[in-house]
């Protein structure tokens, strides 16, 4: 491991990998990035790995947009000869009150002034698209061609094969405990293998980024949270977009291998760390699952897992610096939809850092909490 | 959501740890449910038709398969027991809430204890086209042939010598299939030098230091391509040999099935002295997990014998926790101190010595009561380790000190040269004419004034390492009695080939005695009359259609 790094990335997920490779693609030498368990083992391993490009707010529109241009060219765009394994067959957003449809139409308008090709679907044009769907109480819903799935693993692991590729060393195993600084001045990572003088440390540590912000004595406005997840034998392919209800609170996707992947927010879930499974889970999951695709109830469920939303106050991702300490740089609080939009925080970090004017036209500095510049992003599980 | 049925204890897996396990709390009242993933109980010992080795105490010189038999009627007799066999432990989730799959529903237990018993699983070897149709594993070939009367193959290539590869040989050419040779990558036998000598005494080779380089076939195995390797466990140039088979057996070890104590987490280490990954646990078998307590091969890859004791001591103190009256407290409190006893005293000797630093390794002190002077072999074993075959310094030392006492009339003869514990042959006799020294763990001795020459011991010695020589049977010719577990059986007065130790045929014989009762228990009884030079090496017959050869 090098003692020595111009930048030091903290977490080795999807997000901190795009960081580590923008940063070396903008020039920046001597990037170390650090993990310590294996990369992906975060919430990054853990999720949905949906992704999809209507959202309620311009912002993660945009961002969502700009990083399924990179999801789509992923081999091309970073030079690496690794399959992704997305699937483009739409995410099909379901309406089952009129408030549900109406903040759809207000989605959907701006979705389309950016180029996203989504649109409104009628139950019949629902029950097409999917046809094991159980469309009683549905009145409508939204759907947007272009949407789908990738692999987390992997996008990860090119992501990182890409940044090696250009010089970053990747250190996995390897844990932060401290961050040590003089004068408000970042000098050294302090890790369990050995100590890294640098000056600048990019905080991308998902669930544990308060707590690595502590570090610095730094007060973070997001918590983390448990969100479960579960994962069926495969079958043959019988759905094609990633199926979500806001009001049921579910989404189901099948994976090219032919299982179904599927999770639901939960109602009063605690502030907490805590990674374990439930049994209530199973319980509520298969029941929501069946009730929406009656099929699934033959299927075999082969494991459950859970991972940690980090939330922010606004549910839209913090990736700034912080005032407290100089060269201190967050990118966290992605309230769930973190890997979608992976691609272009890589390069809005990349933006900060470098001192570069931001990429995209968005607001997404910590300090907009203070200045009370918040939109809310309506649409989330 | 909230059907959720309360339990004072449950048992995951019905093999001997957990049927034991049942049965040591549920006698003292507590109630419990037995969770079995397959349709019936007794783990690996239904497959198991061989005698088990081990104290007397805990069944040994039984075959498996009967010893499971009877702890499933104890178990079934038992009102305080209720079984759930097709039932899959799923989970142990964090709120102590047990799941279990049963019936295709999903059911919830809310236990005041648990206790997981739910052995090992196979390892594998990495070798080219270990992937071809024919490659098995012991287990596998185990419950095809002796669970559903299945033959794997005609003739098997069997890769390791530990018991289970020497056992599964050996009932392999039982089952009428030929084993072309075992092969082992240490330098010295695995398993018991009984179980190999078994083996020899029926002509398979065993190749110690050689190992399987590939599987040749096309779709299915041709044959093997093995290689030697030197003391650094390196192949050595230019030793390659091809084996004609069309099965590939890998019994290359067990590991513990510790997923759910994993999933419920339970602290583990690595030892591989116990077979990989296992928990954590105190002296009373509770992990770091208040009352989740562990027995058997979960806990570390051992016999069936310490799994029953283990059960027992898991199973008595969820008793003790649970049954809180001052005089069973006493009671249960003096079982598991011998309980305890026991297990150290079946650990105590050499061949118990890896699994005492395996334990040591996780904090627990195996020996206590016995210090450090643990007994190390008494004889040279390496030939017979290395062969299956005893030197001839070896038998000298079983055998009588003067030619006189072979004049005195039949006397039986123990070739068991090496210290493990078993005591059936001790056991057995009735005129107490063996004699362990006061160990399980030594080496027996027979005492030629006392034996008469019956023979009882030769059908109870799960190593078929006893025999009856009378050598002055006639002017020019000796009586040899061993134990036999082929098909057909030799009839009175048929001739028979006769083998030595090394499965060589040395001359032929006149079956003069058969005995088969319900005390042989299927070992049959085998009195041949040979010329008198070979009644020190004629150990082994061939009955005419009757057992295959290597
Ligand atoms: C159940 C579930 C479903 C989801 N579904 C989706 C979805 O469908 N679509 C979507 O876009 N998003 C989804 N998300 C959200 C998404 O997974 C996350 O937003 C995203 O993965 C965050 O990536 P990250 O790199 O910031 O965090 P992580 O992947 O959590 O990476 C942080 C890393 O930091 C490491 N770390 C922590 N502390 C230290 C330390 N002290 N030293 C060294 N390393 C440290 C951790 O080990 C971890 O690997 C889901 C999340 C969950 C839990
Ligand atoms: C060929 C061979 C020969 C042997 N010879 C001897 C010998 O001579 N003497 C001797 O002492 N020992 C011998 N052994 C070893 C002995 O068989 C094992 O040590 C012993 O069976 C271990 O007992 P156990 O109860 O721990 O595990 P097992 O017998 O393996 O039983 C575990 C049970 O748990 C069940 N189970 C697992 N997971 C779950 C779950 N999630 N839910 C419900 N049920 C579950 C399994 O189906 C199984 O029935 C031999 C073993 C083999 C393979
Ligand atoms: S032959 Fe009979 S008397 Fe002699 S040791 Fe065996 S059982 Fe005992
Ligand atoms: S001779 Fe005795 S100790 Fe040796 S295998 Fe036979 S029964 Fe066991």
């Amino acid at each position: 491991m090098k003692n020595r790094a111009s930048v030091v990335v903290i977490g080795g997920g999807v997000v901190g990998n795009s960081i580590a490779y923008n940063l070396a693609k903008r020039g920046v030498e001597d990037v170390v990035l650090v993990e310590r368990s294996f990369l992906a083992s975060g919430a990054t391993g853990r999720c949905g790995a949906g992704v999809r490009q209507q959202w309620g707010t311009r912002q993660n529109c945009l961002l969502a947009r700009e990083s399924m241009k990179v999801f789509e060219n992923f081999k091309d765009t970073l030079n690496v000869n690794v399959d992704i394994e997305l699937k483009q067959k739409g995410y099909l957003l379901l309406a089952y009150s009129n408030n549900e449809l109406e903040q759809f139409k207000k989605n959907i308008k701006v979705q389309n002034s950016l180029g996203i090709p989504s649109k409104l679907v009628t139950p019949q044009e629902a029950k097409y698209i999917v046809p094991d769907l159980n469309t009683d109480k549905l009145i409508g819903g939204a759907f947007c061609p272009t949407d789908g799935h990738a692999n987390p693993f992997k996008v990860t692991y090119g992501y990182s094969k890409a940044a090696e590729n250009l010089g970053v060393e990747i250190n996995k195993f390897t844990e932060v405990n401290e961050i040590k600084t003089e004068k408000g001045k970042i000098i050294g990572v302090q890790t369990n293998k050995g100590f890294i003088e640098t000056s600048k440390v990019v905080d991308a540590a998902g669930g544990w980024s308060q707590q690595i912000a502590k570090m610095v004595n730094a007060e973070l406005p997001v918590y983390s949270e448990r969100h479960e997840i579960l994962v069926t034998e495969p079958i043959k392919p019988v759905l094609d977009p990633m199926l979500m209800s806001f009001s049921y609170n579910i989404y189901c996707q099948q994976t090219p291998d032919g299982s179904f992947i599927m999770g639901y927010g939960p109602d009063n879930e605690p502030p907490s760390f805590d990674m374990h499974s439930s049994w209530q889970f199973l319980e509520t999951m298969s029941k929501k699952a069946v009730w929406l695709l009656p099929p699934l109830n033959k299927l075999r469920i082969i494991r459950q897992w859970a991972g940690l939303y980090n939330m922010s106050p606004d549910k839209q991702p913090i990736v700034s610096k912080i005032k407290e300490v100089e060269n201190f740089y967050v990118a966290c609080g992605f309230s769930g939809h973190g890997f979608m939009i992976a691609p272009a925080i890589g390069v809005l970090m990349a933006d900060i850092i470098t001192e570069s004017d931001l990429t995209y036209n968005v607001v997404l500095d910590i300090e907009r909490y203070k200045r009370g510049e918040i939109i809310s992003e309506p649409s989330v599980v | 959501m909230n059907n959720i049925e309360k339990a004072e204890l449950i048992v995951v897996g019905g093999g001997p740890a957990g049927l034991s396990a049942a049965l040591a709390a549920a006698d003292y009242g507590v109630n419990v449910i037995l969770v079995e993933e397959r349709e019936f109980l007794g783990g690996q010992l239904v497959k198991q038709t061989h005698r088990f080795f081990g104290s007397e105490k805990e069944y040994a010189g039984t075959r498996g398969i009967d010893i499971s038999k009877f702890l499933v009627e104890k178990i079934k007799e038992n009102e305080n027991i209720k079984i759930l066999t097709s039932s899959r432990v799923l989970g142990i989730y964090n709120d102590k809430i047990v799941t279990i799959l049963a019936n295709n529903k999903m059911i919830k237990y809310s236990p005041k204890a648990l206790i997981l018993a739910t052995g090992a699983s196979e390892k594998f070897l990495a070798f080219e086209n270990n992937d071809l149709p024919g490659v098995f594993g012991a287990g596998a070939v185990q419950t095809l042939m002796n669970l559903y009367g299945v033959l794997p193959s005609k003739k098997i290539l069997m890769v390791g010598s530990g018991n289970i590869g020497l056992i599964v040989s050996y009932q392999l050419l039982q089952a009428g299939v030929k084993v072309a040779c075992i092969i082992e990558a240490a330098p010295r036998i695995g398993g018991y030098s009984v179980h190999a000598s078994k083996l020899a005494r029926m002509g398979v080779p065993i190749l110690t230091s050689h190992t399987i380089k590939k599987a040749v076939g096309k779709d299915k195995v041709e044959g093997a391509i093995i290689c030697q390797l030197d003391s650094s466990w390196r192949e050595i140039k230019d030793t390659e040999q091809f084996i004609k088979c069309d099965a590939i057996c890998l019994s290359v070890g067990l590991s513990p099935l510790t997923d759910l104590l994993k999933q419920a987490n339970v602290k583990t280490s690595y030892v591989p002295e116990l077979g990989g990954y296992i928990p954590l646990r105190d002296e009373n078998m509770e992990t770091s997990i208040k009352n989740l307590f562990v027995a058997g091969d979960v806990s570390g890859i051992e016999e069936a014998t310490s799994a029953i004791i283990e059960g027992q001591i898991a199973g008595l103190n969820v008793a003790k926790r649970i049954k809180k009256d001052i005089d069973n407290q006493v009671k249960i409190e003096k079982k598991i101190a011998e309980a305890k006893d026991e297990l150290e005293l079946l650990r105590a000797g050499p061949v118990g010595e890896k699994v005492r630093n395996g334990l040591k390794k996780i904090g627990l002190d195996p020996l206590k009561n016995y210090g450090e002077k643990v007994s190390t072999e008494e004889f040279d074993i390496s030939f017979l380790m290395k062969t299956g075959i005893p030197s001839k310094e070896n038998l000298k030392k079983k055998l009588p000190l003067s030619e006189d006492v072979f004049n005195k009339g039949p006397i039986a003869i123990s070739e068991c040269f090496q210290q493990f514990p078993c005591d059936p042959c001790v056991k057995s006799c009735p005129f107490d004419a063996i004699s362990e020294n006061g160990s399980i763990n030594n080496i027996p001795y027979v005492n030629f004034e006392k034996c008469t020459g019956c023979g009882i011991c030769v059908s109870k010695c799960p190593g078929l390492a006893m025999f009856v020589v009378q050598k002055n049977y006639t002017d020019s010719t000796s009586l040899v009695t061993l134990p036999y577990e082929f098909l057909p059986k030799p009839v009175k007065n048929q001739i028979v080939l006769v083998l030595n130790r090394e499965g060589t045929e040395i001359c032929e014989g006149t079956v003069k005695r058969v005995r088969d009762g319900k005390i042989q228990d299927k070992t049959t009884v085998v009195t041949i009359e040979i010329p008198k030079e070979y009644f020190l090496e004629a150990r082994n017959i061939k009955v005419d259609g009757g057992q295959k050869h290597g």
